[in-house]
């Protein structure tokens, strides 16, 4: 290991969401079932705010995924 | 210049021994008793038979019913490969024995000794005085392909030229038209080969053509190898350094098991550690092997002490178990020392302080770990923000310092 590395880091992943905004397929799995989603906002005095919505999903082979989509970039990423 | 000496399907031949016969049929060799059911070296007929090494024992049966399974060797194995590479290094080739049958050296050093490349050839030829075939280029790798090409007397000579680049060149020219299943040839590439075949890409030169970024990308590490080996490169060699032998062997006059052959090895360990040679120093791993009754094959295991010993208890105490795993009674006992450590002079203080002497064994069983699975063997979870938001930014991965 060169040095140090980040846990937890995200992921991109492919997330079909519907008008709302709710997912419902993850990483071409269907969501069988949302179980929370929260908000997170910091950062929002610097040039490079942090704007995360953020989904746990159940999917239909029973998988449990944190996901999140970058509100200031729109893209959808995974986090564990 | 590399040299490259190959003895093909040498652990088959030396398992057949005088029942040499068979390997005109199709055999292979039989898997290691308590390890994985695969075939080892497989005869040429049974490789006609789309039979190849570390296919599924029941996979090889069902492709050719006859097929002969011959116990294998080891011990012969290891005896026979030590005496030709102790003859091979009496030309002064320093040599890295990539494995039984296998061995690599760089010939610059051996050209004026003997007289150019044809001399070098000929010296190693008459000092093993066994039947191999050469194979002489630049690269490691280079050299080994050419070894697989060559006949008994004649060898493949992949002729080095002034300059690097052109070197480099013309070795990646003789690679081209070659098979990507000779890159089985790096233990860390025995599995590519099947992917890359039926991802199309037969030869080695169609490999060499990919960009080494789009070789990563789907293979990681091991694309970027076969990427360099294709393209003519390869690391450096490492030669094996001078070992002495030292070995005690017991022959037991009747086959034995249990109490018998600890009782054996007890007495092997005394002998072992009385040896002049071994001028005080501890033992840090050691080679115990059998000869099976019944033309049962050998029985070898490479044993490491966590620490370099020179106290017959705590070395019995490590061996015995050992025995356990024999799958036969035996005929024969042996104990080589494999690599010796410092002198015997770790001398305990009379009294230990209990958390001193825990966190050496912890640095110890690190260091052992490290030695073994790469400096990632150890790491701690680091808390830096451990109440953020953003769970990328509580803690960090960083390398265990004891």
């Amino acid at each position: 290991m060169a040095g140090p590395r980040r846990l937890a880091l995200t992921r991109r992943v492919s997330v079909t969401a519907a008008g709302d905004g709710i997912p419902r397929v993850v990483d071409g799995r269907d969501v069988a079932a949302v179980r929370e989603s929260w908000l997170v906002e910091d950062r929002w005095w610097t040039d490079r705010p942090l704007s995360r919505h953020y989904w746990e999903v159940v999917t239909v082979c029973g998988r449990d995924e944190v996901v999140f989509c970058d509100l200031t970039s729109g893209r959808w990423w995974r986090q564990r | 210049m590399i040299v490259c000496v190959l003895f093909p399907r040498f652990e088959l031949t030396v398992a057949a021994r005088e029942r040499d016969g068979l390997l005109k049929f199709p055999a292979a060799l039989a898997p290691e008793p308590g390890e994985s059911q695969q075939v080892g070296q497989v005869s040429l007929s049974a490789e006609a038979f789309g039979i190849h090494p570390g296919m599924a024992l029941g996979e090889a049966l069902a492709r050719c019913p006859r097929l002969v399974l011959i116990p294998p060797d080891p011990v012969g194995v290891a005896d026979l490969w030590e005496r030709l590479l102790v003859r091979l290094e009496s030309i002064g080739a320093a040599v890295e024995p990539e494995r039984p049958g296998l061995g690599c050296f760089e010939a610059r050093g051996l050209l004026r000794l003997h007289g150019g490349v044809d001399g070098v050839l000929t010296a190693a030829r008459r000092a093993l005085r066994a039947p191999a075939r050469y194979g002489v280029a630049p690269s490691r790798f280079a050299a080994v392909v050419a070894a697989t090409r060559a006949r008994v007397r004649r060898p493949v000579v992949v002729v080095g030229s002034a300059s690097r680049a052109a070197e480099r060149e013309r070795v990646r020219t003789f690679l081209t038209p070659m098979s990507v299943k000779l890159l089985r040839a790096a233990p860390e590439l025995v599995d590519l080969p099947e992917t890359l075949e039926r991802l199309g890409i037969a030869t080695l030169g169609e490999l060499a053509a990919f960009p080494a970024t789009t070789l990563a990308d789907r293979f990681g590490k091991a694309g970027l190898l076969a990427h360099q080996l294709a393209s003519g490169g390869d690391a450096a060699l490492r030669p094996r350094p001078a070992s002495e032998l030292v070995r005690e062997s017991l022959e037991l006059p009747e086959a034995a098991t249990g109490p018998a052959l600890d009782h054996a090895l007890e007495l092997l360990i005394d002998r072992l550690l009385a040896r002049p040679e071994r001028r005080g120093r501890a033992v840090r791993s050691v080679v115990i092997s059998a000869v099976l009754v019944e033309r049962g094959g050998g029985w070898r295991q490479q044993v490491t002490f966590r620490e370099a010993l020179a106290d017959p208890t705590r070395m019995r105490l490590a061996l015995a178990p050992r025995l356990q795993s024999l799958p036969a009674p035996a005929e024969e006992l042996r104990l080589a020392v494999d690599r010796f450590g410092p002198p015997a002079d770790d001398q305990r203080p009379l009294l230990e302080d209990p958390a001193a002497a825990r966190m050496a064994r912890l640095r110890e069983a690190i260091r052992q770990a490290r030695v073994t699975a790469g400096p990632d063997a150890a790491l701690r979870v680091l808390e830096v923000d451990p109440g953020s938001r953003f769970p990328e930014r509580r803690a960090l991965l960083a390398p265990f310092e004891g």
